[in-house]
């Protein structure tokens, strides 16, 4: 009966400071955000207040589940001290959230005794308290021997340190929680700034006309997509698509680097297939842990007479979209996506392209983040979707047309599945009659004693596949100045015939290096200068055969010099390389050719 | 290019359609070649032609020559203007023998 008194007694004058203590420790928790700092005022309290030699505070990482001890008062320093989850009795502590008594430690088996024999300190009694809230452990509060040398430690003592350990540990865990959400502000406003920084990687609304236009709506706040187009300085538009494996801050950063690489080496190599090559050679150099870029690039010519070529090259990416004639057709890749397989030693690894004579239709790319995109039905758009909208909009501008594509899968713009990039390019809007209007300003222009009047400027690869082309736009120009159709066939086949003999003797066989075929109109004539950059051939290397000597092969010469009525083997002005000069006098007047 | 090849009495009949260039030229020169190297008679009929170069006509005079080593006959058929011209540039108009039609072709192989 006595003793229970006399334990009702101190309990309720230890309930009363304690009270206080907490009231106290928990204002100075509330007002900072110090935790350390403040655990360590704590501790001293604590520790004093339970009549202890030392006590130390443990925290553990949450990540890596070790546990340090960050604070230590009185009887050892231990600050520092790493400990394994479960290790020790702070460690067993922590592990199972619950606190502990040990009265004696030499009989416990838990008991960790290196420290003891480091610091030469004798640990008699033991006292911890986990640091949790609720499931939550983030530490521990270790209290060791009572100041009297024969007290030790009794379960009174446990639920008081568990009390105030639980308070510390609230002031811990919002810490913690303020830190980690001041941190994802700075992320996030860095990814805010590094959204802003990838929106001016995009080419300017109108800055090749209302030509082309592009979208690209990132789902988060970076995008794995891009698109960029711009004008090279002869008037032909080089533009671009891709789309990064993956999505996030990783894919960002690759498409950074892939957009930056087409807008600088575009600049100079002028062929999208030989680009993707070099691209995706840069990308193999530097692994970057199995990411890839799907990608398309491609050159659209509106200059007059070359039939607003595209040359278009796809690196696995969704087909390229026509619609031509109100009918789509598309074009597929050709290639493996960029940046798995490395180009063969020793050769440039370009990709296929195909010519594309849009006649006034207009092209699409997009990512798939466009077909996947969930519409207002729950189902993805699909192809189907995309070529139905394009069908419906057709009459209206690139803008109008790409506005009502990303829509169709944007019912909720925050919900957006994945980044969705659309760009589209229109041949509508090239003038098809010039050659009439040149042809009219020839007849009221007499000062025309000047230098010629520019007709065509083309530069291509020397391949086969291109004389087609190169046959197009000489006749297009042997048109435009009023040639009939026998010295236009003639002279076709004459300059192609030339270009035959560029790529047979000057490269020695079909070369992406390339051919430039000049055409000028002078008084009476037109003047044709074929130049390739080989090294230069001896004159005379290029003869015209004994035609007694009927053989297969050196008739293209024959053929030149048959047609033209000038032929002139030069130096060019400028770098290495031959230049032939044709000249073709022609009479518009009387229609009819000059040389029989 | 296109190339349709049908045969009539032994004798394989071309006709042909379309540029025939430096790029499309390999595959008339092979496909020529591979009936009058085993000595079979050829008409090829060129009706559809609207461009030929050097190289589409080198492959006719290969396989003309070959023709001729074997013994068969070679002839071009209802020649089209543009291609007549170039036959006309190179002087192997009177090289060649010339029908105006397919079937004055093969009848005067089959005779």
């Amino acid at each position: 009966m006595h003793m229970e008194t006399k334990l009702n007694e101190s309990i309720a004058f230890s309930i009363d400071r304690q009270v206080s203590l907490l009231a106290n420790m928990t204002a100075q928790f509330a007002n900072t955000l110090n935790v350390d700092e403040t655990l360590r005022n704590a501790l001293c309290e604590i520790t004093d207040y339970m009549n202890a030699e030392g006590g130390a505070v443990f925290l553990m990482d949450e990540a890596t589940q070790i546990i340090t001890c960050v604070a230590c008062y009185g009887a050892t320093e231990i600050t520092g001290l790493k400990l394994e989850y479960g290790q020790g009795i702070v460690g067993k502590s922590v592990a199972s959230n619950q606190g502990a008594l040990v009265r004696d430690v030499k009989n416990d088996p838990d008991f960790y005794g290196a420290v003891d024999d480091q610091t030469g300190f004798t640990t008699k009694s033991i006292l911890c308290a986990p640091l949790s809230v609720k499931d939550r452990c983030v530490g521990a509060i270790e209290l060791v021997n009572k100041k009297k040398a024969d007290e030790l430690f009794d379960e009174t003592d446990l639920k008081v340190l568990e009390t105030l350990a639980s308070s510390a540990a609230l002031a811990v865990i919002n810490a913690r929680m303020a830190r980690a959400l001041v941190e994802q502000e700075r992320v996030k406003r860095e990814l805010e700034l590094a959204a802003e920084i990838q929106r001016r990687f995009l080419p300017d609304a109108h800055e090749a006309g209302d030509t082309i236009f592009g979208i690209n709506k990132p789902a988060r706040g970076v995008s794995g997509d891009f698109f960029d187009y711009f004008k090279l300085p002869d008037g032909r538009i080089y533009f671009g698509l891709g789309d990064v494996s993956g999505k996030g801050v990783n894919a960002a950063l690759l498409m950074s680097k892939t957009a930056s690489l087409f807008r600088c080496l575009g600049k100079t190599v002028r062929d999208p297939g030989k680009l993707l090559g070099r691209i995706n050679a840069e990308l193999c150099e530097t692994a970057t842990h199995g990411m890839f870029v799907t990608m398309v690039a491609g050159i659209y010519d509106p200059r007059p007479g070359c039939e607003g070529l595209i040359r278009l090259a796809n690196a696995g990416h969704e087909p390229v979209l026509l619609f031509q004639n109100n009918t789509f057709k598309t074009y597929g890749a050709d290639g493996p996506p960029l940046g798995i397989v490395p180009p063969l030693p020793g050769e440039d690894g370009a990709y296929d392209e195909v010519q594309v004579f849009p006649q006034g239709g207009s092209l699409y790319i997009y990512t798939d983040g466009l077909t996947e995109g969930y519409t207002l039905t729950g189902h993805p758009l699909e192809a189907e979707g995309v070529q139905q909208i394009l069908r419906q909009h057709a009459h209206e501008s690139l803008t109008t047309q790409l506005d009502r594509l990303v829509e169709a899968v944007s019912p909720d713009p925050r919900a957006l599945r994945d980044d969705v990039t659309v760009l589209a390019l229109t041949d509508a809007l090239r003038p098809v009659n010039e050659s009439e209007t040149k042809v009219g300003q020839n007849e009221t222009d007499h000062s025309a004693e000047k230098d010629g009047d520019w007709l065509i400027d083309f530069k291509f690869p020397a391949r086969p596949g291109w004389m087609k082309l190169a046959r197009a736009c000489v006749r297009e120009s042997c048109q435009k100045v009023g040639c009939d159709e026998t010295d236009t066939t003639d002279i076709v086949l004459a300059v192609d015939e030339a270009c035959q003999n560029v790529i047979r003797h000057a490269y020695g066989g079909p070369s992406d290096e390339e051919i430039e075929l000049t055409v000028r109109q002078r008084p009476g004539r037109l003047v044709f200068r074929l130049r390739d950059f080989a090294p230069m051939l001896p004159p005379g290397f290029i003869k015209p055969r004994d035609l007694e000597d009927i053989r297969p092969g050196g008739l293209g010469t024959h053929l030149i010099q048959e047609v033209m009525d000038d032929v002139q083997y030069l130096r060019p002005t400028q770098g290495e390389g031959n230049l032939l000069r044709l000249v073709k006098n022609i009479d518009v007047n009387k229609k009819g050719t000059s040389k029989q | 290019m296109n190339i349709e090849t049908r045969e009539i009495n032994d004798i394989v009949i071309f006709e042909l359609d379309g540029e025939v260039d430096l790029e499309t030229s390999p595959t008339l020169r092979k496909s020529l070649l591979a009936h009058v190297n085993v000595g079979k008679s050829v008409v090829v009929g060129m009706s559809g032609v609207a461009y030929i170069d050097s190289s589409g006509i080198a492959s006719l005079v290969e396989a003309y020559q070959t023709s001729r080593r074997n013994n068969s006959g070679f002839i071009l058929a209802a020649i089209s203007d543009s291609a007549m011209r170039v036959l006309q540039l190179a002087r192997l108009d009177k090289v060649f023998t010339i029908q105006a039609t397919i079937d004055e072709a093969v009848s005067s192989l089959s005779s």
